[in-house]
């Protein structure tokens, strides 16, 4: 009994020593400082300045109208009305309209054929051609919205009449033209805002890979001055690996539980993003999420030896992981071997979560899923970073 | 001259044999390169998403809503997945699981045959963008054709012909064009502005830390001695082994964009050889002025990293510049890449030529002054290393 009390406290003792010699290491490196604290704090910042306006308003389309009649204007009216496109320019033909797409002063063409009215007095379908620069795809979604509910407005409007001229007025008119009405609702992002969905994703990546690119330069600092943090105290005699990794690591899960709630509530609540969860379920997974990191960047920052190697080997991670946790292109029509690829990170769950719990409102419940994959993650790379350790030690002592 | 032009040699020698040494430049800059190919292109090949997960929760269970519901499954972008209830649905919703789902009321065919216009639902989750969007759009046009449906139906029973059935219907056609991008595939958008920005990183990541591992392990004195103690030497051979990679790799993926993977281009793939190369030495420029205000290797390449990550956003082919904040519009100019993707635009979406992208040409061009303003430090801290190394 006595020698497991005694375990215990010696546990204790080497756990502390180690954590505080590990952020005694965190605070007196200069660039450590800098990747968690500057990069941690103002990339969010920076991110929701440049998206502050979350949408493309009054986006500067032409229009050629060759029929010039009233039921043309009134199109062009209604279109410049919408929020999406205002119409800047009108030209007599598309080679104009053309030339001004090129030069980049519009972005997008309504073209009106000589037959439009003629076309609807004869009630045949008249046709309206659209042209979108594709160099950005906000802009062609943004044409072709606006063009869509106008055509739905007019089409309205112009088969009531026609009906009415049919004999059908009134009610029996409304009847047959919109015999299934329909309503739309997009509920946790109305407008098809830019910076609900992007920022969402990228406040969690910024965590974790702030936090690899923090560890692995003290890892490589320490690999380059052979004081490798995989050696352990010398009383341990080999022993006690766990005491390092969990020692360590709750130095960094200490820091970054600070940063963790900074980016995940005070962000949101600073710059007016949705903030639909409750703050203890978004502090849970942050519970889990944290730990994740950890383990994640202590079992990668193993294979570095230098300390600026680990940008110039592992920057272009930080877009990848964006992409990977399917803010943009949709998980569902991931090939599946970057499907299992993106289950190696984990911001992939983490932002999943985060989106799902801060933006459209679930419960804990409801990511349970995503909890359970980062509480896996944390034990696998738990796992593997002792393991690294472990050879780390033998790999040195051979040397010696 | 003949001394110079040996020393520039020797200094070529010298790099090529430290490139060869350490198989970080290398890996940093060919493997990172072909990595980010395979996964962006293969990653993105559908061009547009398919098979979208949607909800149904059909209250009706009529030969109309199945028949809505087959027909939404039949699309390119859905697939349908039924649920007893809205709360399962919106939950379904909520999780991330589907990406709209469709509420079909009670009695919706019979409510359509007795003229009491029933109202049918729709939600769509608007925080994944490229799936919301897509199924928006497919719904949207579905419902419209169901209700089309209905009252060809009315029209028929009322003995009106086929074809004046369409005008009626359907009074106004959209015909649309994208230009650049005719089928509106995601991968050619994407792709043609990540990869030269995963370029762009590659670059000034690598040639800071080149430059920058003179000072931090002491070779900078032996690099000047070899260069006959000129600094433009000195630069110049450093430079050259890393311009010449750099270009076969960004022609390399111009060829794999245009040539193999057939990505729309407007304009001529010379061109684009032409601009990318410009481009590269524009990234290079950058990299040296960093290095030069900041000649401590470890600080200048966190700079330079935040920099280059910076460069995706503010590019703006994802979220336009122009409806940025006015003081982040005028920032987006310090980026090559910035001015890669209009002299793009231009050159592959609509092919103007050089009378049209000249400018940006100029502008990628005008980069190149900017080490002007560092290289005096940067000798200076060659020759004293001064600067701490740690």
């Amino acid at each position: 009994m006595r020698k497991i009390f005694s375990f215990i406290r010696q546990w204790c003792s080497d756990f502390y020593a180690i954590m505080t010699n590990e952020l005694k290491m965190i605070f007196s490196d200069n660039g450590v400082l800098v990747v968690f604290f500057l990069a941690g704090l103002a990339y969010p910042i920076i991110y929701n300045l440049i998206y502050s306006n979350g949408s493309i308003d009054d986006m500067p389309i032409a229009v050629v109208d060759m029929s010039e009649s009233a039921e043309s204007r009134e199109f062009i009216r209604k279109l410049d009305a919408t929020r999406e496109v205002e119409v800047v320019s009108r030209c007599t033909d598309i080679y104009e309209a053309e030339a001004l797409m090129q030069q980049r002063k519009i972005k997008g063409i309504v073209m009106f054929p000589e037959d439009y009215d003629e076309k609807l007095a004869r009630m045949e379908q008249a046709v309206i051609s659209t042209y979108a620069d594709m160099s950005s795809f906000l802009y062609y979604k943004n044409l072709t919205m606006a063009v869509n509910y106008v055509m739905l407005d007019q089409s309205k409007d112009i088969q009531l009449a026609r009906y009415a001229a049919a004999g059908y007025t009134g009610e029996t008119g409304i009847q047959i033209v919109e015999a299934l009405p329909y309503e739309e609702n997009l509920p946790y992002n109305r407008t098809f805002s830019y910076s609900i969905f992007f920022l969402s994703a990228a406040l969690m990546i910024v965590l974790q890979q702030t936090m690899f690119y923090g560890v692995s330069m003290l890892a490589g600092t320490m690999r380059e001055e052979n004081r490798s943090f995989a050696v352990m105290p010398e009383h341990l005699k080999g022993r006690g690996i766990s005491r390092t990794v969990l020692g360590r690591g709750s130095a960094y899960w200490m820091i970054y539980i600070i940063l963790g709630v900074y980016v995940a509530c005070l962000i949101p609540y600073i710059f007016g993003l949705p903030q639909r969860g409750q703050f203890k379920d978004i502090f849970t997974l942050l519970m889990f999420y944290i730990p994740s990191c950890v383990m994640f960047s202590f079992a990668f920052s193993s294979i570095i030896r230098r300390r600026e190697t680990v940008f110039v080997l592992f920057l272009f991670f930080s877009p990848l992981c964006l992409f990977l946790t399917g803010f943009s292109w949709p998980m569902e029509s991931f090939p599946a071997a970057w499907k299992y690829f993106a289950y190696i990170f984990p911001s992939t769950f983490a932002a999943r979560g985060f989106i799902n719990l801060n933006t459209a409102g679930a419960d804990l419940y409801m990511i349970h899923d995503q909890i359970t994959a980062l509480s896996v993650q944390t034990v696998i790379y738990y796992i593997l970073s002792c393991i690294a350790i472990f050879i780390e030690n033998k790999v040195i002592k051979t040397r010696q | 001259m003949k001394g110079t032009l040996r020393n520039l040699i020797n200094v070529i020698r010298r790099e090529i044999r430290l490139m060869r040494q350490r198989p970080i430049y290398l890996i940093s800059s060919v493997a990172v390169m072909a990595f980010c190919s395979v996964f962006f292109l293969t990653f993105l090949r559908d061009g547009q998403p398919k098979d979208l997960p949607v909800g149904i929760v059909d209250y009706d269970n009529s030969s109309v809503s199945r028949n809505f519901t087959r027909q939404l499954d039949a699309t390119r972008t859905c697939t349908t997945i039924h649920f007893g209830s809205f709360q399962e649905a919106r939950e379904a919703m909520q999780t991330g699981r589907i990406s709209a789902f469709c509420v079909i009321p009670h009695n919706m065919a019979e409510d359509i045959q007795a003229n009491r216009r029933p109202t049918f639902t729709y939600y769509v989750n608007t925080l994944y963008f490229v799936s919301g969007t897509f199924a928006y759009k497919s719904i949207m046009t579905m419902v419209n054709l169901t209700g089309g449906a209905i009252k060809r139906e009315v029209l028929r029973a009322r003995g009106t012909g086929d074809s004046a059935i369409l005008g009626r219907i359907q009074p106004i056609v959209i015909d649309s064009h994208q230009i650049g991008n005719a089928t509106a595939d995601y991968s050619v958008y994407l792709n043609n502005v990540m990869l030269p920005g995963i370029l762009e990183l590659s670059i000034i990541l690598v040639l800071i830390y080149s430059l920058g591992a003179e000072l931090k392990y002491g070779t900078s004195r032996h690099l000047l001695e070899k260069s006959g103690g000129s600094m433009a030497t000195a630069l110049a051979g450093k430079l050259i082994p890393y311009t010449v990679l750099f270009w076969a790799i960004g022609i390399f993926t111009d060829l794999l964009l245009y040539h193999w993977c057939h990505f729309p281009l407007a304009g001529s793939i010379w061109n684009m050889f032409l601009g990318t190369m410009i481009f590269v030495l524009a990234c290079e420029a950058v990299a040296i002025t960093i290095l030069g205000f900041l000649p401590v290797l470890r600080d200048a390449i966190s700079i330079g990293a935040i920099y280059s990550v910076l460069a995706f956003s503010l590019t703006g082919f994802t979220f336009p510049v122009e409806s940025m904040p006015p003081y982040i519009q005028g920032l987006a100019a310090a980026f090559p890449l910035r001015h890669f993707y209009l002299f793009y635009v231009k050159e592959a979406i609509f092919g103007s030529g050089f009378a049209g992208w000249h400018t940006e040409a100029v502008h990628l061009l005008l980069f190149l002054f900017l080490p002007l303003l560092s290289i005096h430090r940067l000798k200076q801290s060659y020759i004293l290393q001064n600067f701490p190394k740690k």
